[in-house]
């Protein structure tokens, strides 16, 4: 039964029937038509895209090496069971693995080192104006931008035990005795030298991008500020240290990171110049769960030993960006 | 108008799809077998397509002969084929990649690295060809069996395996009044003797498949074993191996450098070719390639039986060549009838890899072999395959075996002993690693 409407309009309960069915989308149009909320959505929108490909292709393989870690899953076997932290136990068992992480640690802080001076001069030497700057500019980041098994190849023939250039040159110099005499260093054989050998690819190759870094940070300092220190009387290292370093302390930190994290994960360097050898002188961790992961077959196995690294740079990735935030920069 | 019911029959001892599956079995099965027998491809196989994906190998003129007899295969059999070389390292991870992806190529070639445990449950089941080709060719030699037999089957079929005897400096031997290096206490004498002359000896100490292989023959020749025939179990704790470290300490102490704490596979060919070795133990690609880069090294270096141990024993280490196919291959009587036909032309192959491919199956082994057989340097190399042992020896291919390849623990003993730890030292932590690495596998 239907009531009539005298006056020609909606009666009362259609009336609220319509307002109940247009509340959401009134609500939205009312949210949406504050001119801030728009920003906020549209910025929204604009970020979606990044987050997403975070999420795709680095969410979603972290998550995946999580559960092939905790899981007996073999390259062969199409299905695997949870294990909890048996693949951990059993790395932790290796003596190969605790040689691997001393390594690792050991070919990263080395590696930092250098590349932060080396990085640092060259960003210095590429600020100064000379003749054939862009030229030299573009020339620094060729071990950058090379193949790096290309790269490697080439650095395994000048490390060469024989024929090595280095040893030639040096030998010629008389800076060490000739081929076969004690002084003849064996790069790639000797234990330390082998580590030291395979740190000097990396930083061959890394260094060009920590000074394209650093150049970017110095170049955006204002030159005023610069010379007013000046003025005031500090010295090129007081200006460096209380003056550069504070303002472009963003750029080191993310510099820094990406850097940590690229070494980390650098397997070629070691695999193509020793493959972990010799008797495990050069094994780091992304060499080692290469070879039992992929080689040997052992996803499981191969997952635990490359996340080990994460529980050790996950504190040091939060006081990092804590750090950046708190200087609101 | 036809009934559209089925008739009922209470008498139906077969269902209809197992009547089919039955059926359909056993017209594949024979269609295979009478087109085995015929030595014709199916005309099902016509119009189809075969990747294989193999290696580069040592022998550039090999794959030259391997990629027009595939397509000269194809073209007959109305095939297309299309082959795929990649280096033999990266072999694993694509394997790997393909069985992730389920698709990839029909057949692949494994290389030291064999993977046929690790997979077998998707791997095509091969083991009516390796029984008809063996039936054809007189028996395959008892080494054969070992990286493919799973279970009593076989998920591969071996093509080759890759020698590594003894390379000596005739001239220089015979200059110092040394025996040929027919025992490992020879080969050390001459080391040690040569070493002062300037000419010392060579063998990997480092992370390569060279020092995964030599190190083993040395062990296995002086008795020592690996793992016992089931292959569960490691056996590397043994007099025999205590032995054979402490002559490899010797051996580096007297007749080698620190360089071979560097060496990579293809170190101790340039150390051969360079005229600075007495002797080293690696295939026939360091002697052949000093054919053209040092022609009186060449005139001078002769081939040698593999060293025997203080009892007399010689086991060569060996790399095995096998190729396998997965299960979800579009084309698996294809793979079957391709990988045939390949093993009948491998007479061909030998004389394509200019000797340096051996047989696995009997009858290509008789004396004379293709090359091998007219060089007389070469000769010995013919004698070998009864001599023939693979990772793991005497037990089989495992994965666990597999991994301590991978890993280089065996080579890294020896390498630990020569740097001055002590043998039993060395060992402990070796039989540790291996205990590790296996105990992990059965508890899998």
């Amino acid at each position: 039964m239907t009531s009539s409407v005298p006056s020609g309009g909606p009666d009362a309960a259609s009336a609220r029937a319509a307002a109940v069915s247009l509340g959401p989308q009134s609500r939205t149009r009312g949210w949406l038509s504050h001119p801030s909320s728009r920003r906020l959505a549209f910025g929204y929108m604009l970020l979606a895209p990044a987050a997403l490909y975070v999420l795709l292709l680095v969410g979603v393989p972290f998550l995946f090496s999580l559960y092939l870690a905790v899981s007996d899953a073999n390259v062969g076997e199409p299905l695997s069971r949870f294990i909890g932290l048996e693949n951990f136990r059993a790395a932790w068992e290796m003596d190969t693995f605790w040689i691997a992480l001393r390594n690792s640690v050991v070919f990263l802080v080395v590696a930092a080192i250098f590349k932060s001076v080396l990085g640092t001069s060259l960003a210095f030497l590429l600020l100064q104006n000379f003749k054939g700057k862009k030229l030299v500019r573009g020339l620094v980041v060729i071990p950058f931008t090379l193949p790096i098994a290309i790269s490697v190849l080439s650095w395994k023939w000048m490390y060469d035990s024989q024929f090595s250039v280095i040893n030639w040159s040096l030998s010629r110099l008389g800076l060490i005795g000739s081929y076969g005499s004690a002084s003849w260093p064996i790069w790639l054989g000797q234990p330390h030298l082998a580590l030291l050998a395979c740190i000097g690819v990396n930083v061959w190759r890394s260094f060009p991008f920590t000074a394209i870094v650093l150049l970017a940070g110095f170049t955006s300092v204002p030159t005023e500020i610069l010379d007013a220190a000046r003025v005031d009387g500090c010295s090129f290292f007081q200006r460096f240290r209380h003056v550069v370093t504070p303002m472009i302390f963003p750029i080191l930190i993310i510099g820094f990171l990406f850097d940590t994290v690229f070494t980390l994960s650098d397997l070629s360097v070691v695999y193509l110049l020793t493959a972990g050898g010799p008797g495990n002188a050069t094994q780091i961790l992304p060499v080692l769960a290469y070879q039992i992961g992929i080689q040997a077959g052992s996803l499981g196995r191969g997952a635990a030993i490359a996340l080990t690294l994460v529980p050790l740079l996950f504190p040091a990735l939060f006081l990092v960006l804590r750090n950046l935030k708190r200087r609101d920069w | 108008m036809s009934h559209s019911h089925p008739i009922p029959t209470e008498h139906a001892s077969v269902s209809r799809r197992g009547f089919l599956k039955v059926a359909g079995g056993g017209v594949a099965g024979s269609s295979l077998l009478t087109m085995l027998a015929a030595r014709q491809a199916p005309a099902q196989i016509k119009g189809t397509t075969l990747r294989i994906l193999t290696w580069s190998h040592y022998i550039p003129a090999y794959d030259v002969w391997f990629d027009k007899w595939s397509a000269q295969w194809g073209e007959k059999n109305g095939v297309k084929v299309k082959v795929d070389h990649i280096p033999h390292l990266e072999l694993p991870a694509r394997m790997a990649a393909e069985f992730a992806a389920g698709a990839g190529h029909d057949i692949i070639l494994n290389n030291a690295t064999i993977l046929v445990r690790l997979y077998y449950k998707s791997l095509l089941d091969m083991t009516d060809v390796y029984e008809d080709l063996g039936k054809r060719h007189g028996g395959w030699i008892p080494a054969a069996k070992s990286p493919i037999e799973v279970e009593g089957r076989m998920y591969a079929i071996p093509m080759y395996y890759i020698l590594l005897p003894m390379l000596w400096r005739k001239d220089l031997f015979e200059a110092a009044g040394l025996k040929p290096p027919d025992t490992w206490d020879l080969a050390r004498v001459a080391g040690r003797t040569l070493k002062a002359k300037g000419n010392p000896t060579g063998i990997a100490l480092a992370h390569c498949n060279d020092a995964n292989l030599v190190w083993r023959s040395v062990a296995f020749s002086f008795g020592a074993t690996e793992a016992d025939p089931s292959g569960d179990n490691p056996t590397l704790d043994s007099k025999e191996m205590r032995e054979a470290l402490r002559f490899g300490k010797a051996l580096f102490d007297e007749g080698m450098t620190p360089e071979v704490f560097s060496w990579d596979d293809a170190s101790d060919n340039r150390f051969l070719a360079s005229g600075i070795a007495g002797w080293i133990h690696d295939a026939i690609s360091a002697y052949r390639t000093t054919e053209s880069t040092n022609p009186t090294v060449f005139k001078n270096t002769y081939v040698g039986m593999e060293p025997a141990g203080p009892g007399g024993k010689r086991v060569n280490c060996v790399a095995p060549i096998v190729f396998l196919s997965w299960k979800f291959t579009k084309n698996p009587q294809g793979a079957k009838e391709y990988l045939t036909a390949l093993v009948d032309a491998d007479k061909d192959g030998m004389v394509a890899s200019t000797g340096y491919n051996m047989p696995f199956l009997n009858d290509m082994a008789k004396k004379p072999m293709p090359v091998i057989g007219s060089d007389p340097k070469l000769q010995v190399l013919q004698d070998f395959p009864k001599i023939v042992g693979f990772f793991g020896y005497p037990g089989p291919y495992t994965p666990q075996i597999q991994e301590v390849a991978n890993l280089f623990v065996f080579p890294d003993i020896f390498t630990r002993v020569a740097r001055g730890e002590s043998v039993d030292a060395s060992l402990n932590w070796g039989v540790g690693e291996y205990r590790r690495i296996f105990a992990k596998h059965k508890r899998a």
